[in-house]
């Protein structure tokens, strides 16, 4: 019992050194520190909750099996992030779901009104109203860290058409997660 | 156009992650699989190894390995024996012990090596 009280106060680095020595407690405190970060972002991804758990737990054996390779050099959570991020987009690509993340913003998206962000809405629920390619390219760069390049490389898509994503989601989560105050006050309100 | 306020506000955002009420049981399914891909790999190292044992074991039997070893520290222990009465003639360390218990010995020092690595990697896997 001691020895796990212990591991709560070691740094992550420290942990990922011991758990590639094979030592399981110590990966057992890291799943425990960053289940959560990498459940949510797989969910902001898009993936329901049965199938974000399912990808989660892969992640953490693909990273059990490569911890030797995390060098400390960014942050842990960052480096599971990107595993978690590359297993489900693998997924959805074996899955043929990959191609509706190309399209641009569908032609029947509801346009985004004024009146849409007179309530600051919180990032998740700002989330779920964008199209599955914004949504994707906006959480694979904010939220699991990869440069543009990066993501379009996953993604398979044309750099342009990530950076595109990305400027258009970033643009439409400004306008519902802020309020027109804010908005008003900072000048850039994006209109879509 | 999107300030980079906004973009470290949303950075930070994607930070937090809110806690699962199920996050105990999602490490423990995490810990169990772990667990179970561990055993597993120890069960097939540990069935190769006995299918390797077994095969090499069988090779010696029939290349009649053990008798062209004894043959073999016979001629040794003469050649050893030879120079050592060279040496110091009168005195044959290697006459008082026979061929025979000379492979015994070394086979026996052999068994305790490997009980030794064995009992270390029992020693770990607790």
């Amino acid at each position: 019992m001691s020895g796990l009280e212990s591991l709560t106060s070691h740094h992550d680095v420290d942990l990922a050194n011991l758990a590639a020595a094979g030592d399981r407690r110590a990966f057992g405190e890291l799943v425990r520190r960053h289940a959560a970060g990498v459940r949510s972002l797989l969910r902001r991804m898009g993936a329901a909750p049965s199938e974000a758990d399912d990808v989660a737990q892969d992640t953490f054996l693909t990273a059990f099996e490569s911890v030797s390779e995390f060098r400390g050099e960014g942050a842990f959570a960052g480096w599971v992030k990107k595993i978690a991020a590359r297993l489900y987009i693998r997924r959805i690509r074996r899955e043929k779901r990959l191609a509706l993340l190309a399209a641009e913003s569908a032609a029947d998206e509801a346009p985004i009104k004024l009146t849409d962000a007179v309530t600051r809405m919180a990032l998740d629920d700002a989330l779920i109203q964008l199209p599955p390619g914004e949504r994707m390219a906006v959480t694979l760069c904010y939220g699991a860290g990869m440069s543009h390049s990066e993501a379009a490389e996953v993604l398979n898509l044309p750099l342009g058409t990530v950076k595109s994503h990305v400027k258009r989601g970033l643009e439409k989560l400004k306008l519902r997660m802020t309020t027109p105050e804010t908005n008003a006050a900072s000048g850039r309100l994006a209109h879509g | 156009m999107v300030d980079l306020e906004f973009e470290r506000r949303l950075e930070r955002d994607f930070a937090l992650a809110a806690s699962f009420p199920d996050d105990v049981a999602f490490c423990r399914s995490v810990d169990a699989r772990l667990n179970q891909d561990w055993v597993l790999r120890r069960w097939l190292i540990g069935a190769a190894g006995v299918t390797g044992g077994v095969i090499g074991a069988s090779q010696l039997l029939m290349n009649n390995f053990i008798h062209r070893v004894e043959a073999l520290s016979q001629g040794s222990s003469k050649v050893l024996e030879a120079g050592f009465s060279q040496l110091r003639p009168g005195v044959t360390l290697l006459g008082l012990v026979s061929s025979d218990v000379l492979v015994a010995w070394v086979a026996a020092g052999l068994a305790v090596v490997a009980i030794g690595f064995v009992l270390t990697r029992v020693i770990e896997e607790i």
